[in-house]
């Protein structure tokens, strides 16, 4: 209990940070360090099946992907069907998944919870696609863009932060995968060879009411 | 002759009246767009990492332009970079238009990941992102998200000599 009063007054302490005006990180604290705990893990999120959720409940056996993305962004359109083909087949490889979206629909109509229902039904998603309307979540993670991956080993550790793959834009050009290696890397009871990446994306709009 | 011919247009961009080359948009890596902000010869350079695609960036581009009119004649220059995919490059120059740019912009060459570790090392690649270097070549502010006009006006009048 004591662990939880400490995460949500960690996300506190970020959130009130957010609203005081441009800053340097004006859309995200520093991101969740590699080697860290999943924060917020008992924050609920409606997911588009109707069903509420925390990361708690979907945390895997084998590890725990956690991608945050949107229905709005263009890079992460182009990269939502390996989101799903990724999701799918890892989730029955024994991984929790999950992915959040983390806009206030009040400033992002196309991120509105009937608009995820539908999306996620066309990517056929086996996994929660939730709804972090009040970016709590995005904001204890420190996430700043759409789509930015975490994925935990199962021992609940941070083991690989940043993006899919190394080309957005073709999906068959891709040289470096980097999310699907540090999958197989768990898989395997390796080590993550490339923990940290990059890519460009479009920052978080996060709920400023919140 | 890819690196010359930067070079060159970078030269161009110091120089001369920019609108007369009719270059708005030079595919550059990040490493030159460094070079751009190191040689700018300007007071303050304030750096903004755009797309066409991008609503945040599309929003405050017009205040980031009406920002550059009202301290141009003060030292601020302002490089964009365009980092809309290829066959999206069209689109960026006819937005660059309508916005009334009449000075050299970039498009991001090179992957991802390396234009954004070489460019600003703290960036996490969401945009729009933003930075503002003095005329010694310092960053002295950084943000990303959208920024208003006053919110651009205070961080450029911070780094204006008085």
């Amino acid at each position: 209990m004591r662990k939880l009063y400490s995460t949500l007054a960690l996300a506190l302490v970020a959130a009130m940070g957010l609203t005081m005006g441009l800053n340097a990180k004006a859309d995200g604290s520093e991101p969740l360090a590699l080697g860290s705990e999943a924060p917020a893990a008992d924050l609920q999120m409606r997911g588009t099946d109707g069903a509420m959720y925390t990361l708690t409940d979907v945390r895997g056996e084998k590890g725990t992907l956690v991608i945050f993305s949107c229905n709005s962004c263009p890079w992460a359109v182009k990269w939502e069907r390996r989101v799903a083909s990724i999701g799918n087949a890892y989730r029955n490889k024994g991984f929790g998944v999950m992915v959040i979206n983390p806009n206030d629909p009040a400033r992002v109509s196309e991120d509105g919870f009937d608009e995820m229902v539908a999306r996620a039904d066309s990517l056929s998603y086996e996994f929660p696609y939730v709804a972090d309307s009040t970016s709590r979540v995005a904001r204890a993670f420190g996430a700043s863009r759409t789509p930015e991956v975490f994925l935990f080993h199962a021992d609940g550790r941070l083991v690989y932060r940043g993006a899919i793959d190394d080309n957005a834009s073709d999906a068959n050009a891709v040289e470096a995968a980097y999310l699907k290696d540090a999958l197989d890397a768990l898989l395997a009871g390796k080590a993550v060879s490339i923990p940290e990446t990059k890519a460009l994306g479009c920052s978080i709009k996060f709920n400023r009411d919140s | 002759m890819k690196r010359k011919c930067f070079v060159f247009l970078a030269f161009l961009f110091l120089s001369c009246d920019a609108s007369q080359t009719d270059l708005q948009l030079i595919p550059a890596t990040a490493a030159e767009v460094l070079d751009v902000i190191k040689n700018a010869n300007a007071n303050v350079v304030l750096v903004n990492v755009w797309a066409t695609w991008c609503v945040p960036c599309v929003e405050e581009f017009p205040d980031i332009m009406a920002v550059y009119q009202q301290y141009k004649s003060r030292g601020l220059r302002v490089v964009f970079v365009s980092v809309d995919f290829e066959d999206q490059a069209d689109d960026a120059r006819a937005f660059l238009k309508t916005q009334g740019v009449d000075f050299p912009t970039y498009l991001k060459l090179s992957d991802d990941r390396a234009f954004i570790n070489t460019l600003d090392p703290n960036w996490s690649g969401a945009m729009p992102a933003t930075w503002i270097y003095d005329g010694e070549g310092e960053k002295r502010h950084f943000w990303i998200g959208k920024a208003s006009r006053e919110q651009l006006e205070k961080k450029i009048r911070d780094v204006l000599p008085h």
